[in-house]
C-alpha cells in the first residue's frame, strides 16, 4: 500500500532548533547585567548605524553612507564583548576542561587588535590627507558628529558609575583600576577623518564622524563587592572575570567620543581659520592616543594568554614556596607553575621532592593551605618521595 | 636551532616588502596617483604582519622558563599567528568597506601603465614570498593538511615512542625506553640545518630546574612542538603574503583590462563619462562603439566595476582561508582539549588502572604545538601505593602522548569508602560547579552535584572532607588544624559542605 502522504514533521528540526538557540541566547544575555548593558548598547549603536545609512543613502551623501560603515565595522567590538561574555559562561564539557572562561580574554585581545589595526587605518589616512589635502566640506558633518558625541557622552554616563569596584586583598591588583581611570581620555576619531578622499570627486558631505557610536561597557569593573576574602566566592559567576570584554570595549567608546569631539575641534578650526592642514593632524593625533591607551590592555592580556604568573602574585610567590619548603619532611620544591586562567582565577601546579617517612597527606594540606592564602586555589602538588 | 630558516626567511621577505613599499610611495608621489598611495599602505600593514611574526619567533626561541614565565615563551608563536589571524580579517573588512565604496561610486584608473608596471613587481614579490613559506608551512592555504608530516598536533597520537629523551636522573625509570627517533628528523621537512640528537645532547647538561613544563624531561619536545606552533605562525604569514599576491593579481588584471578594453575621454575632446558621477550606475550604456550623437561617450561601464566585484571575491577567498587558522589558534589560547584526546575514554582507562580509586579534575590542555599539560587528583588507597601508581599513571599519559602531568595524589581515610568520588582537597573557585570537582564528572552521585551547586551559593566555610585523621579544613579564617591529630571537624556530613 503506497503511502497517501509524507509527513516528515518529525524530521524537519532544523529551524526549530536555530530558534530555540537562539533564544536561549537572548535569555542568557538578558540574565546578567554585563552582557544586558552590551546588548543594549550595541542596539543603540546599530540603529544609529542604520539612521545614518538611510540618511546618508536618501541625501545622497556618500560620506554618511561610508561612516555608517565603519561604524557598523565597529559594533563589531561590541558584539566581540558581548559574544564572549555569553560564552564564558558556558558549562565546561569533554573538550574545555576548564570551561570556556578563557574567550573573555581573547575577546579583550581581539578588540585590543581591532582598536590598533583602526588607529593604523586612520593614521594612514591622515597621511593620505596630509599630503593631498582634499575639500572637506562641513555642513552637515557638525550635526552629525554632535549626536554623535552625545549618545557615547550618554553612554559613557550610564555605564560609569562603579567603574572599579575592585576592592581585593591583593596589593598587585590595584593597577587594575587605575587602568580603568586612565584609559578614559583616549579616544579615536576615525570619525570625519573616514574618507573624505571621496571629496576630490566633488562630493560634499563626507567628514562623518563615527563618533556615535561608542561603546561604554565601562559599567561595572568586576564588582567583587565582597570585600573579603577571593575565598569567599558565592558570587554569580563569570562577573568578576569579565574584566577584559569591558576594558576592550570602554577604549572603544571612549576612542568614539574624543573622535566626535576631535571631529568638531577641527571642523570648527577649518571653518573659523582655515586650517586645512587640522584634519589630518588631529587624525593623526587621535590615532596615537589610541594606541597608546591599548597598551596596557593589550600587556594584560598577552600576559594571561602566554601563561605568565599573574602579577599580582609575584611577590608572594617567593614567600610561599619558603613556607612549602620549610614544611617537615619536604626536601624540595620544583618546578613551580602558576598562571591566570582568567581573571581573578588562578591556576598552579608545583613538585615537592619528600622523604620517605614524611606525612603526605599533611604536607598536601598545608601546602593547599598556603596557597589558598594568596588566592590559588587550583593547586596540583605532585608528591615525589626521594628514595633513600 | 630549527627556528633559523624561519628567521632568516622572515628577515629576508621583510626587508623585500619595505623595500617595496618605499618604492610604492615614491612612485606615488611622482606620479601623485592616491590608489598607489593606499596600496602601499596595504604593503605595509603586511610589514608588520611580518614583524609580529619575526617577533613571534624570536620569543619563541627562549623557551628557557624564566622567573615570570615558567612556562618560557612557547606560546608566543600561536599568539603571532592569533594576532596576524585578527589583522588579516580586519583587512578583509578594510577591503570591503573600499569595494562597497568603489560600486556607489566608480572612478577610473589613472596611469593604467604604471600601475600595471608596480602591480607586477608587487606580484613578483609575493611570490616570492609564497614560494618561501609555502614548503616550511607545508601547505596553509592549500589544504593539504601539515597533518601528512606529523606536523600537526593531529598527528601526534601515537607517538609514543616519539619525543622524550631521558636526560634526567630525577624522573625514575618510567620514561626508559623511549627514545627519539628519527621522528623530529623527518618532521622538518625543511632544510633544518640541526642535528636533533646534538642539540638534546647538549640539553641534558642544562639544568635540571630549567626545563619548562613539568613532567619527564621532554628535550625532544622542543623541537617537535617548536615545529608544531611555528607551523601555526608561518601559516598566518603565508596566507598574508597570499592575500597581497591576490591583491596584487586583481590589480594587474583590472589594469589590463582597463587599458584593452576601455575607451577614455582624451583631454581636449567633448565627450561625456557617464559612468562616474551617478550613484545608481546606469548599465544601459553599452560599447563605445555606438556613438549616436556627435560627442563621445567614455567607454563601457562594467569595466569600472571589474575592480570592486574581484575585490569581493578575494576577500571572500581570503576569510575562507584564513578562518582555520583564527579557529585553531583561538582554541589552543581557550585551553581547550587536544583534538585527538578524547577525555572520557582517557577518563576511564585512567579509572581501570590498578590503584586509582578515583580521578578529580583531570584538565589537559594545549601549550603549544605538540606540547600537552595533564593536571590531575588520583585517589589511592594510601601513601605506600602510591608510589606504583604513580608510576603506572605517568605511562599511561606519556603512551597518550602527554609529557607533562602533575598528577596529585589523596589519600583514602578511613571512614569514607562510600564516598571515594568525593574530592578531598577540592578547589573553591568562583564557581565550584562549572571549575572544580562537581563539574562534569560522568562518575558522579547526584547528591554530589547538588551539593557542590548548594556551596556556591552559600556563604559558610566549607568542610572539605569527614576524614578522621586526614585532611583539615579549609576555612575563611585561617585558623586549620596543623596537626592531623587534632582535627576536630568532619563528623559533618557531606551535605553541608562543597
Amino acid at each position: 500500500m503506497l503511502p497517501l502522504s509524507i509527513k516528515d514533521d518529525e524530521y524537519k528540526p532544523a529551524k526549530f532548533n536555530l530558534f530555540v538557540k537562539l533564544s536561549g541566547w537572548f535569555r542568557s544575555i538578558l540574565a546578567d547585567k554585563t552582557s544586558r548593558n552590551l546588548f543594549f548598547f550595541l542596539c543603540l549603536n546599530l540603529s544609529f548605524a542604520f539612521v545614518e545609512l538611510l540618511y546618508g543613502i536618501w541625501s545622497n551623501s556618500l560620506g554618511l553612507i561610508s561612516d555608517s560603515f565603519h561604524m557598523f565595522f565597529d559594533c563589531t567590538a561590541l558584539l566581540a564583548g558581548l559574544a564572549a561574555s555569553v560564552i564564558s559562561r558556558w558549562r565546561s564539557n569533554d573538550s574545555f576542561s576548564y570551561g570556556y572562561v578563557r574567550a573573555e580574554v581573547i575577546a579583550g585581545f581581539v578588540n585590543g587588535l581591532f582598536l590598533i589595526f583602526t588607529a593604523f587605518f586612520i593614521f594612514s589616512e591622515g597621511v593620505e590627507r596630509a599630503l593631498e589635502p582634499p575639500d572637506v566640506h562641513h555642513e552637515r558633518l557638525l550635526p552629525v558628529s554632535i549626536a554623535g558625541l552625545l549618545v557615547n557622552l550618554v553612554g559613557i554616563f550610564v555605564f560609569q558609575h562603579g567603574g572599579h569596584g575592585h576592592s581585593h586583598g591583593d596589593e598587585g591588583h590595584g593597577h587594575s583600576h587605575s587602568l580603568f581611570n586612565g584609559s578614559v581620555g583616549h579616544g579615536h576619531s576615525h570619525g570625519g577623518h573616514g574618507h573624505s578622499h571621496e571629496s576630490k570627486h566633488g562630493h560634499d558631505d563626507h567628514g562623518h564622524s563615527h563618533g556615535g557610536h561608542g561603546h561604554s561597557h565601562g559599567g561595572h569593573g568586576h564588582s567583587h563587592d565582597d570585600p573579603h576574602c577571593h575565598d569567599d566566592h558565592s558570587l554569580t559567576p563569570g562577573k568578576g572575570s569579565s574584566k577584559q570584554i569591558l576594558q576592550g570595549v570602554f577604549l572603544h567608546i571612549v576612542a568614539d567620543t574624543l573622535g566626535s569631539v576631535g571631529v568638531i575641534i577641527s571642523a570648527i578650526l577649518m571653518q573659523k581659520y582655515d586650517l586645512m592642514i587640522a584634519d589630518p593632524i588631529c587624525s593623526m593625533l587621535i590615532a596615537l592616543l589610541i594606541g597608546v591607551s591599548v597598551v596596557p590592555l593589550l600587556r594584560e592580556s598577552i600576559g594571561i594568554l602566554m601563561q605568565r604568573t599573574p602579577p599580582s602574585l609575584d611577590h608572594t610567590l617567593p614567600e610561599c614556596y619558603q613556607r612549602v619548603q620549610q614544611l617537615q619532611g619536604v626536601y624540595n620544591l620544583q618546578e613551580p607553575h602558576f598562571w591566570t586562567l582568567c581573571t581573578d582565577v588562578y591556576i598552579g601546579t608545583l613538585k615537592l621532592l619528600v622523604a620517605p617517612d614524611a606525612d603526605s597527606r599533611w604536607i598536601l594540606s598545608q601546602t593547599h593551605n598556603i596557597f589558598t592564602q594568596v588566592g590559588v586555589r587550583q593547586l596540583y602538588v605532585q608528591i615525589d618521595v626521594a628514595a633513600m | 636551532m630549527a627556528c633559523a630558516p624561519n628567521r632568516v626567511r622572515l628577515l629576508c621577505m621583510l626587508s623585500l616588502t619595505f623595500g617595496f613599499f618605499i618604492v610604492e610611495v615614491v612612485v606615488s608621489r611622482v606620479t601623485s596617483s592616491l590608489a598607489m598611495l593606499s596600496d602601499s599602505f596595504h604593503m605595509l600593514s603586511d610589514v608588520i604582519a611580518l614583524v609580529v611574526a619575526l617577533v613571534a619567533v624570536r620569543f619563541a626561541e627562549q623557551t628557557q622558563s624564566t622567573n615570570k614565565n615558567t612556562f618560557g615563551w612557547i606560546r608566543a608563536e600561536v599568539m603571532g599567528a592569533l594576532v596576524n589571524a585578527v589583522f588579516l580579517t580586519a583587512l578583509c573588512f578594510t577591503i570591503i568597506l573600499e569595494a562597497i565604496e568603489r560600486f556607489t561610486e566608480p572612478h577610473e584608473i589613472e596611469k593604467p601603465e604604471v600601475v600595471i608596471g608596480v602591480g607586477a613587481a608587487g606580484l613578483l614579490v609575493n611570490l616570492f614570498g609564497l614560494c618561501l613559506f609555502h614548503g616550511h608551512a607545508g601547505g596553509g592555504g592549500h589544504g593539504h593538511s601539515h597533518g601528512g608530516h606529523g606536523h600537526s598536533h593531529g598527528g601526534h597520537k601515537k607517538h609514543k615512542n616519539g619525543k622524550v629523551r631521558r636526560c634526567e636522573t630525577l624522573e625514575d625509570s618510567r620514561s626508559a625506553g623511549e627514545e627519539t627517533n628519527n621522528l623530529v628528523g623527518n618532521q622538518n621537512n625543511s632544510p633544518n640545518g640541526v642535528n636533533p640528537d646534538r642539540t638534546t645532547a647538549e640539553m641534558c647538561h642544562s639544568d635540571s630546574l630549567d626545563l619548562q613544563i613539568n613532567g619527564s624531561a621532554p628535550y625532544e619536545e622542543l623541537e617537535n612542538g617548536h615545529d608544531s606552533a611555528s607551523q601555526l605562525n608561518m601559516r598566518g604569514v603565508f596566507l598574508h603574503v597570499l592575500g597581497d599576491a591576490l591583491g596584487s593579481v586583481i590589480v594587474v588584471i583590472n589594469a589590463i583590462i582597463f587599458i584593452l578594453v576601455w575607451n577614455p575621454c582624451k583631454p581636449g575632446e567633448v565627450c561625456e563619462n557617464p559612468c562616474v558621477g551617478q550613484h545608481c550606475a546606469d548599465h544601459s550604456l553599452n560599447n563605445s562603439s555606438e556613438v549616436t550623437e556627435g560627442a563621445k561617450i567614455a567607454g563601457p561601464c562594467w569595466v569600472l566595476y571589474l575592480d570592486p566585484t574581484l575585490c569581493v571575491i578575494m576577500v571572500c577567498i581570503l576569510l575562507y582561508t584564513t578562518y582555520p587558522l583564527l579557529k585553531e589558534s583561538a582554541l589552543i589560547l581557550l585551553q581547550t582539549v587536544p583534538k585527538q584526546i578524547d577525555m572520557h575514554q582517557l577518563n576511564a582507562r585512567l579509572r581501570k588502572l590498578e590503584g586509582v580509586l578515583a580521578v578529580h579534575e583531570l584538565h589537559i590542555w594545549q601549550l603549544a604545538g605538540s606540547r600537552i599539560i595533564a593536571t590531575a587528583h588520583i585517589k589511592c588507597h594510601d601513601p605506600t601505593s602510591y608510589m606504583d601508581v604513580a608510576k603506572r599513571i605517568k605511562d599511561f599519559f606519556h603512551d597518550e602522548g602527554i609529557h607533562a602531568t602533575t598528577i596529585q595524589p589523596e589519600f583514602v581515610t578511613m571512614n569514607s569508602d562510600s564516598r571515594t568520588s568525593l574530592c578531598e582537597l577540592s578547589c573553591r573557585t568562583q564557581c565550584a560547579p562549572k571549575l572544580c570537582c562537581g563539574a562534569a564528572d560522568a562518575v558522579k552521585p547526584p547528591d554530589e552535584a547538588v551539593d557542590a551547586k548548594i556551596s556556591c551559593e552559600a556563604k559558610t566555610p566549607t568542610v572539605t572532607s569527614t576524614s578522621a585523621t586526614s585532611l583539615e579544613i579549609i576555612s575563611e579564617s585561617v585558623e586549620e588544624t596543623s596537626r592531623p591529630e587534632s582535627i576536630v571537624i568532619m563528623t559533618r556530613e557531606v551535605e553541608s559542605s562543597l
